[in-house]
């Protein structure tokens, strides 16, 4: 199966180290997976706007890019929670026969029609459609096949980190939709911690919220910092020595907040930049001099500062 | 904690001081119906057991209450409940958690369109929806981070690519469609230009 990146918002416009450290980790350096570019792709959209305000013009945008998935039969391979959470949500909404005629109307303005990939049925002249799958980044490399070569292929083993993983709400709830992981419990970044032979530790409250969703970062921004900071402050009292998220935009507010409560801030990384480094990635491309948390304790640490 | 609560501006507080008397024309007996329509369906079926709130990471913070704010829904208090509607941070633990199976971050999630239809918008919804049409991207592209991709051996980003005339064009299509441009007060046709 073909995946096609989508790399959403933030990424690209803030933190363009974790886009090459996802391309580094499903490249030939790295998990070697069947993967594409579809340059269309436009914002999700954001559900903390769009789904939060109209419901029919966030499903229209969100099944204008499962169109394009569907062009390319492709499955889409999201590496933010936000976007993972919104495009699945849609597929959800677009089974329902009155919500697609609604939302094919108005794709009829733009030329395109959601039907889902057609698939041959053997034996018979007729077709299924089978709806474009949203896949996360965790998941995707969370197979047998990629641990395994994922521990193959680690050139720096990563020993001595303290790894305090922040999973993000939309990876995990709801969990009517979001079933990719054990909601109470999950393991998925956890196993890819261990995999780079890191320690990654527990913390109290390991699956709270980071504060920035919903649109509350943009409404009353101290009151995402205030959530933060319960969290920062749980993750220290454990000593780690790099926060690993799933979701660039949990990283965004971890980066972004930590300098407004302390100046000992611990240094936030996307889990796909965590299995680069591993990987044996050019430590200068994956962008860690554009966090506003200095990563350089943490480079130091696994000794590989580039200056 | 004190700054957060002092910014936050739900209104609530102001509003319901114990000896205040609510009397029967401050409440809209079509609320619920309304929060039913924009995707709150189970506003009308809760138990009030205040799980949700036991486990809201925004309810130990502020004065915000997930069962209280429910339950001013179901009185039809809708003054009081529209103030309350942008500090979810829609982390779905009151859904999971809900021993009824209902969902209320779909209610405040329906008050928030309530809210947008009565021109309660936050500066913020009018930006990214302006930053949708104009950029195709609700985050806008930084020049530096476009300098910052080439030094990284990136593509170039599609934001910057002819094809990207002809996605704006269809957001902008879709969203005048919708005339989510005409709710916030916005012109897909000037801002996509």
């Amino acid at each position: 199966m073909t995946f096609a990146y989508f790399f959403g918002c933030v990424i690209p416009s803030r933190y363009p180290g974790i886009e090459y450290a996802v391309r580094y980790v499903t490249g030939k350096e790295g998990l070697n997976l069947d993967v594409m570019d579809i340059p269309e792709f436009s914002c999700c959209p954001v559900p903390g706007i769009f789904y939060s305000t109209d419901r029919d013009t966030w499903l229209a945008l969100a099944a204008r890019n499962l169109c394009l998935a569907q062009r390319e039969k492709a499955e889409i391979m999201t590496v933010c929670n936000g976007c993972f959470g919104s495009l699945l949500k849609a597929t959800e909404y677009l089974a329902e026969p009155k919500r697609l005629g609604q939302a094919n109307k108005i794709l009829s303005k733009i030329g395109m029609k959601y039907t889902g990939i057609p698939e041959k049925v053997e034996g018979s002249s007729r077709k299924i459609f089978r709806p474009v799958s949203v896949r996360h980044f965790v998941d995707v490399v969370h197979t047998d096949q990629s641990m395994k070569l994922l521990a193959e292929k680690i050139k720096r083993p990563l020993g001595k980190l303290r790894v305090a993983v922040h999973y993000g709400c939309h990876y995990l709830r709801p969990t009517e939709w979001t079933a990719i992981d054990d909601p109470n419990d999950p393991v998925k970044v956890d196993d890819i911690v261990k995999a780079v032979g890191a320690e990654s530790i527990d913390y109290e409250d390991k699956l709270a919220c980071c504060g920035a969703g919903g649109g509350v970062r943009s409404h009353v921004v101290e009151l995402a910092n205030a959530l933060t900071e319960d969290k920062f402050k749980n993750i220290s009292n454990e000593n780690a020595d790099v926060i690993v998220t799933p979701c660039p935009f949990c990283l965004l507010q971890f980066d972004n907040a930590q300098k407004t409560f302390t100046k000992r801030g611990i240094p936030v990384i996307h889990v796909a930049q965590l299995m680069a480094i591993a990987l044996g990635a050019d430590i200068s491309k994956l962008g860690f001099e554009l966090h506003n948390i200095s990563c350089n304790p943490l480079l130091a640490k696994i000794g590989v500062m580039t200056k | 904690m004190g700054e957060a609560e002092k910014v936050f501006i739900s209104g609530l507080r102001e509003n319901l001081i114990e000896d205040k008397v609510i009397t029967e024309a401050d409440l809209d007996p079509n609320f619920a119906a309304e929060i039913i329509r924009y995707g709150g369906k189970d506003v009308m079926t809760c138990l009030q057991c205040g799980n949700c709130t036991g486990v809201c990471p925004i309810s130990l913070k502020i004065e915000y209450k997930t069962r209280t704010t429910i339950k001013y829904c179901q009185f039809g208090m809708k003054n009081y409940t529209l103030g309350t509607r942008w500090v979810c941070a829609t982390c779905y633990r009151c859904f999971e958690h809900c021993p009824a199976d209902l969902n209320p971050a779909e209610v405040m999630i329906a008050l928030r369109h309530i809210a947008i239809r009565e021109g309660i918008i936050p500066p913020f919804v009018k930006t990214a929806a302006s930053n949708l049409l104009r950029y195709g991207l609700t985050v806008r592209p930084d020049a530096a981070m476009l300098k910052e991709r080439q030094r990284l051996g990136l593509p170039t980003a599609p934001s910057t690519l002819p094809l990207w005339e002809s996605v704006k064009k269809e957001i902008a299509t879709i969203i005048e469609a919708t005339k989510y441009d005409r709710l916030l007060g916005i012109s897909a046709k000037e801002e996509g230009a």
